[in-house]
């Protein structure tokens, strides 16, 4: 083991160790899942193995073990960060729009294929239809 | 010579010889003169000559450790394996446009020797070799792979570690890029094809090329789950990540196209969408790689960031400029409003346009979001995966509905006797449905296996009903699979049904989770039983590696890993995968005792039927390949059956 070790501070300076990490459960995860790591790249407090991710798994294990609901660990979350830490953006003020904007998207876009299932309108110039319409008299009043 | 000034030589007379094109293909089509056109043909086959030569001479500088490049200073280093070297040009930005510009090349060329009247052959040619001036021009200004170290190191930084882990890297963004190319000549034929005002013709030959390209980013986005899968270590495929959801439009748009080009083909229709479709589909490309580029959105694929953002986003704007100009004179010229009956084939085709080019609009809107509200309000927000999910859900579902029935409509109006099959389809659904409630599963699983069957059930009648046509008319009914274009759009369809099932199921029974092991100690869940037996270290060299080593009761020994690079300062998980047929086992070792290797923590992802995701890709790839096999090649308009 000593080598081993001599390999590894030759390669990570991060060798700080605190003990065990805690176990976590699915509940832990998919709680994580819906929330952002705050330092990442796009990945989830779930994804992620940067310290802060690492943190708020712990955090979210903890709280589940006091009893607390999923709602409240978001909000905890959420006093701290601020709404931008939910990957689920809420359906009120600024990100209201995210949800309503693709229906009326769709609906636009089905507005749009609507128009191919219209009957055609056929107009004809009236013109022509009375012209139309002596010629075809016409063999009868020249018998 | 050096492989710098033999790659920089390289590349300024790709470019220059594609401004060459680019004013003869152009002149070609204002003088109406042959002789331009000639020229302009030959430049294609040159402009990839040295294309080709500019990117040997950055594998060459990679070989040979040649620091004196800044870019193989910085991507690449003496400790590397071979295979690592080769795809090093794809690890970051400057190299990967290379590749993208070699592509590029390769398209025009193979493009140009397409037959086509040579009004529209010389716009094909103009508008590719203009794609082309923008790819090299980046590259001979702000993006030069050959730029030089002024004080070059003795050994280089090697490249993301991330992108050395798996040999998916170096299939994945190849495949990417000959998707996001392809869509490239589609672009062109459909600017050819609106210059000159022939609004039918183009979609056959633009057809084919759309569906090499869709194959590739097919095959390219299911490599890309794979390698996510198999790497970043948190077991799943799919993340909605912007730079995802950004090869995600193209794909989608590409598809809708697909679709309504067939109906196009058949009856004429659909001319503006099937222009409009082609031109986002492209400009969505390059709007892809502006978010992957400018570092404007948050990403997994940040790696390769750099300073060509905003000049993509010029380019972007001028091919939607270029695309919308003559869209709206076609606009004006065709009218083609009414007249058709939801309940027909083109009817179905129309609607699962709808839902893909909507579907296409949705991840748009959630993409832009956070970008445009910090942009007008400085607030930021997160609009991720929950978010996509739930507007996915009836999106997709709605796909695989009109999946099974569309085939099975005919053309025009849907008269009786299409009652049996669809009576044949609902019972498929409903049986599934009920089979899975009955089992316990989610609603959502449960209408997953009923869409499964019911797509079954439709495949099942379309090829009875091919056979027995043939039979009919006194053919031999084998002959049936001979109609590669039918066959294989019914092969991708079992494809895409099957994938739709294992997506359904992967998302909503993925179980996860960790565990801090002593030695000695053992664990089990969802009916496996492991137990931890130990660390061990391990030196390769590049890289030092860590081994949980457990002892399963189904699986023997299984190994995770940890790697450490010394470029990073954090550990890199590579996980490992134990595939059933069932459910994936899938391992992390995510710390361990660094003193005495007492204890271990693990992570134990185990996910439903996500080895039938990687078969549904093969599928598919294996239906699109037969489709586009080269005796198929539609050289006339095939009678559309």
């Amino acid at each position: 083991m000593r080598v081993f070790l001599l390999l590894l501070s030759l390669f990570s300076l991060a060798l700080a160790q605190e003990g065990p990490p805690p176990d976590l459960s699915p509940e832990v995860f998919r709680i994580a899942r819906a929330l952002r790591c705050p330092v990442c790249q796009g990945e989830s407090a779930a994804e992620s193995n940067s310290g802060v991710a690492q943190e708020m798994r712990r955090l979210i294990a903890e709280m589940l073990k006091e009893g607390k609901s999923e709602a409240e660990i978001k909000s905890f979350f959420v006093d701290r960060y601020g709404e931008w830490i939910l990957y689920e953006p809420p359906r009120r003020g600024v990100t209201l729009w995210v949800w309503v904007l693709p229906f009326l998207a769709l609906a636009l876009l089905g507005a749009g294929v609507f128009r191919y299932f219209r009957r055609p309108k056929v107009e004809l110039d009236p013109e022509a239809l009375k012209r139309l319409e002596a010629e075809l008299e016409g063999p009868e009043e020249t018998p | 010579m050096t492989p710098g000034l033999l790659g920089g030589l390289s590349l300024l007379l790709s470019l220059l010889v594609s401004l060459a094109g680019f004013v003869l293909a152009l002149l070609a089509y204002l003088q109406g003169d042959g002789r331009f056109l000639k020229g302009a043909l030959r430049a294609a086959p040159l402009a990839l000559a040295f294309a080709a030569l500019a990117f040997l001479a950055l594998e060459w500088a990679l070989l040979t450790h040649d620091f004196t490049l800044r870019y193989v200073a910085q991507h690449h280093s003496t400790k590397d394996p071979l295979w690592v070297v080769l795809v090093t040009p794809w690890a970051a930005l400057e190299g990967s446009i290379l590749l993208w510009g070699l592509l590029q090349t390769l398209y025009t060329y193979l493009a140009s020797r397409a037959r086509l009247d040579p009004w529209r052959r010389s716009l094909v040619l103009a508008t590719l070799f203009g794609v082309q001036v923008f790819f090299f021009g980046v590259m001979a200004t702000i993006a030069n792979p050959f730029e030089a170290m002024p004080n070059p190191p003795s050994e280089g930084m090697g490249p993301n570690p991330l992108l050395q882990n798996h040999w998916m890297m170096a299939v994945h963004p190849v495949l990417m890029y000959l998707g996001f190319v392809g869509l490239s000549v589609p672009f062109a034929h459909a600017v050819a094809a609106m210059l000159t005002r022939r609004y039918q013709t183009w979609v056959a030959e633009t057809r084919w090329w759309t569906l090499i390209a869709w194959g590739f980013l097919t095959a390219g986005k299911v490599a890309g789950g794979w390698w996510s899968y198999e790497v970043l270590g948190w077991g799943g495929y799919w993340a909605w990540d912007p730079v995802e959801n950004a090869s995600f439009i193209p794909w989608l748009l590409a598809t809708a196209f697909l679709h309504t080009a067939f109906v196009q083909e058949a009856r004429g229709r659909f001319r503006v969408w099937n222009l409009a479709f082609v031109t986002l589909a492209f400009a969505s490309t390059v709007l892809g790689t502006f978010l992957t580029r400018s570092g404007v959105i948050q990403s997994v694929h940040a790696f390769a960031e750099g300073p060509v953002g905003p000049v993509f986003l010029g380019f972007f704007l001028l091919v939607l400029a270029l695309g919308f100009g003559l869209l709206s004179r076609v606009g004006r010229e065709v009218g083609e409003e009414g007249g058709l009956r939801l309940f027909s084939r083109e009817g179905a085709l129309l609607l699962g346009a709808f839902f893909f080019a909507g579907w296409a609009l949705v991840v748009v809107l959630g993409t832009l979001y956070p970008l445009l509200v910090e942009a007008f309000t400085g607030a930021k927000v997160s609009v991720g995966a929950p978010f996509f999910n739930q507007v996915s859900l009836p999106l997709g579902a709605g796909i695989l509905l009109l999946m099974g029935v569309g085939p099975l409509l005919p053309w025009r109006r849907a008269g009786r006797e299409v009652l049996r099959n669809l009576a044949v389809l609902l019972l498929a659904l409903a049986v599934g449905f009920l089979a899975g409630l009955l089992r316990g599963y989610t609603l959502g699983a449960s209408l997953a296996v009923g869409l499964f069957l019911y797509n079954l059930a439709a495949v099942a009648l379309l090829t009875w009903e091919g056979l027995q046509a043939r039979r009919r008319a006194g053919l031999s009914p084998w002959g049936f699979f001979g109609q590669r274009r039918r066959v294989g759009s019914l092969v991708v369809h079992l494809g895409v049904a099957l994938a739709g099932l294992a997506i359904a199921f992967s998302q909503t029974y993925r179980l996860e989770s960790e565990k801090t092991l002593y030695r000695g100690q053992a664990w089990e869940v969802a009916g496996l039983r492991m137990e931890f037996q130990g660390v061990r270290a391990l030196d390769e060299g590049r890289r030092f590696a860590v081994e949980a080593l457990l002892q399963t009761d189904r699986f023997g020994e299984v190994r995770p890993r940890l790697h450490f690079y010394p470029q990073m300062n954090a550990p890199l998980a590579y996980p490992r995968v134990v595939y059933t047929l069932g459910n994936d086992y899938y391992f992390v070792l995510m710390d361990f005792d660094r003193e005495k290797g007492e204890w271990a923590s693990l992570r134990l992802i185990v996910t439903p039927m996500v080895l039938w995701l990687w078969v549904a890709g093969g599928v598919v790839a294996l239906g699109t390949l037969y489709i586009l096999w080269p005796e198929a090649r539609p050289r006339t308009r095939e009678a559309v059956a």
